[in-house]
């Protein structure tokens, strides 16, 4: 095999990584999964009790997992524009979410001193919150993208 | 970038859906093209090409801050 066989076979496999999807019925077990997330969380902060460190993080997890799934999936007419329109949402959650994760950690700085009088400490974001953020940005500007067509 | 896509299919006589179905895209998609918020690619632009039997620069015009 030469050098541009070798490329070509590269390029191929990336472009097979960059362009996969799944398919449409993911969008569907993606909010499921949210749903059931989220409710559980309620569950698990207002009806359970004891330790339940584990499930808290359980279900962070699920929550992240369910909206990559959304965010992966395909549209149920999946064309090039939404293709392009889909771009556009990661690029501007990308964008966002750095800004977030600058932002964020100073805003509730300042405001826990001002509701706690003082005394609290600069605290970076965990990888959840900024990830959580992201993802929701991403599906929000590609589901207005997608009516403002 | 300005198109007479909606003037060629008048001619055609068929609707956004039907052009749509035709070239393999959503309906939306022509509704963008038709009013000048969505640039196709050179693939659609083909494929509208064969459809109304022109080239492309028959139904495509570059605007002035293009």
């Amino acid at each position: 095999m030469n050098t541009k066989k070798i490329m070509d076979c590269e390029r191929k496999r990336f472009y097979k990584i960059i362009n996969f999807r799944l398919p449409h019925k993911f969008m569907t077990i993606g909010i499921a999964v949210v749903a059931l997330s989220i409710i559980m969380m309620f569950v698990r902060a207002f009806v359970m009790e004891g330790d339940t460190v584990w499930l808290k993080v359980l279900l962070q997890k699920s929550l992240l997992v369910g909206m990559l799934l959304m965010s992966i999936s395909k549209d149920k007419e999946e064309d090039e524009m939404t293709i392009t329109l889909r771009s556009q949402s990661y690029a501007i959650a990308f964008v966002i979410g750095v800004v977030y994760a600058l932002v964020m950690p100073y805003v509730e700085f300042g405001v826990s001193n001002v509701v706690n009088s003082g005394g609290e400490v600069l605290k970076d974001l965990g990888d959840f919150q900024v990830l959580v953020f992201m993802l929701m940005i991403q599906l929000m500007f590609y589901h207005n993208l997608k009516r403002y067509r | 970038m300005q198109n007479t896509i909606k003037v060629e299919r008048a001619i055609l006589n068929i609707t956004q859906d039907d052009l749509a179905k035709l070239i393999g895209v959503s309906r939306q998609t022509i509704n963008s093209i038709e009013a000048n918020r969505y640039v196709p690619s050179t693939v659609l632009a083909l494929k509208l090409s064969e459809l109304f039997n022109k080239p492309v620069n028959d139904f495509f015009n570059l605007s002035d801050d293009d």
